[in-house]
């Protein structure tokens, strides 16, 4: 069995912590990244073809494959052909891409790894306005990786 | 299911690969700026936070253009913020870490409220109801051809580059809600269309912002301000754009008569 590193269009970057979570000691062998070229799912997100060529190249530059098609139907089919027991990705607030992550769990485990946050607080903070989150997060905004 | 090529041997030929891939995005247009860590090292490396903070709000200020990179997680927030603070200190940095504040306040509430992204959060204080405002957006709009040349300046950068300064991003949102009363989904449509950065929070929500679904009141301008942040790179000359012109009182008179006062 093995992991499977799914990059979407919120992590594209390598030192990302997801691609930290998916190192296995027990393997020599880093786990494979992959990228799927849903059309459908970005034209549903309004992406042009100036934005689609921008993720191509960053793409090209990373160590990950790209697969054109439907994002659920080929990462399931890519569970089972590969033997994956874990899914890893990078969390993001995108309603859409949670929902593919929630139709996954069905048949896998699907990490969802959180990137390095800009600001650490204490507790949530009041998001009606941004200088209420402001007078909260400048604390440590300032500071070296946003903690004291 | 087939493995997708990822070297080529020049930008022509990746190109034309994405457009396969892209059937109905085919005859769109591409930008010059590249995707990919590599380029946005380059702009990191380059990033004024001192000069940022006092010329960020001119059009040729000096804006990083990491917002493309930082969408897509190439470069965090964490990363950006931790080069400004290698380049200095205190005031001189304030309103740049601020502007990254900026981005993670639109990223927690589209994690706290993704049904924000596409709803009036509120009402309009415009004086207008929501059904006063179009749904779609204006033919002329869209092709750059308004009787505004500023904003046709704009647009066609937009269309042509996916890029566009923050402060032009608030002049044509605005004239698209308040002058031309549209619903700023549709404005927002159009811009995530065409950004290399385009992000449903921080594109939808600043729109909210400026038509004041998310703020106290409607954001707009006049041709005074126009000029001076704008005018040293788009046609911002009086017979051109008449209608911004005037003193705020003035403009909120003729945009919003039903408007309580400010």
């Amino acid at each position: 069995m093995s992991k499977l590193i799914w990059l979407h269009e919120d992590c594209l970057r390598a030192t990302h912590q997801l691609f930290t979570h998916a190192q296995d000691p027990a393997h020599d062998k880093a786990a494979n990244a992959v990228y799927i070229w849903d059309d459908a799912y970005m034209t549903k997100m309004h992406f042009g073809l100036k934005r689609r060529v921008f993720i191509y190249e960053s793409l090209c530059e990373l160590a990950v494959d790209i697969y054109a098609g439907d994002t659920i139907e080929t990462l399931k089919d890519m569970q089972h052909r590969l033997g994956v027991d874990e899914i890893i990705t990078g969390k993001t607030p995108n309603p859409a891409l949670k929902s593919m992550m929630h139709g996954l769990r069905e048949t896998v485990k699907v990490s969802a790894i959180a990137d390095a946050p800009f600001v650490q607080m204490d507790s949530p903070p009041e998001l009606r306005r941004f200088f209420k989150y402001w007078n909260k997060a400048k604390k440590n905004a300032f500071l070296y990786d946003g903690r004291p | 299911m087939e493995k997708q090529p990822t070297q080529f041997p020049d930008r022509a030929a990746l190109v034309a690969h994405v457009k396969t891939l892209s059937p109905l995005r085919a005859d769109d247009g591409v930008s010059e700026t590249r995707g990919g860590r590599a380029a946005a090292e380059a702009l990191l490396a380059a990033i004024d936070p001192a000069a940022y903070g006092h010329s960020r709000n001119y059009l040729d200020g000096a804006v990083t253009r990491l917002s493309p990179y930082i969408r897509h997680g190439i470069v965090s927030l964490n990363e950006v913020r931790n080069q400004a603070l290698e380049m200095g200190d205190g005031k001189a940095i304030e309103k740049f870490i601020q502007e990254l504040g900026w981005r993670d306040f639109w990223q927690r509430i589209y994690a706290q409220n993704p049904d924000w992204l596409w709803h009036d959060i509120e009402d309009y204080k415009t004086g207008f109801a929501a059904d006063d405002y179009a749904d779609t957006l204006p033919q002329d709009i869209a092709a750059g051809e308004t009787d505004s040349a500023a904003m046709n300046y704009f647009i066609s950068v937009l269309k042509t580059s996916g890029y566009l300064h923050n402060h032009a991003r608030m002049y044509l949102a605005a004239y698209i809600v308040h002058w031309r009363r549209v619903k700023w989904q549709a404005g927002a449509v159009f811009f995530l269309a065409h950004l290399l950065d385009g992000d449903p929070a921080s594109n939808n929500l600043s729109f909210q912002w400026v038509a004041s679904t998310f703020a106290n009141k409607p954001y707009f301008f006049n041709l005074e301000n126009l000029q001076k942040f704008a005018g040293m790179e788009a046609p911002c000359d009086y017979h051109t754009n008449k209608f911004f012109g005037g003193s705020y009182d003035d403009l909120a008179l003729k945009l919003f008569p039903d408007m309580e006062a400010l």
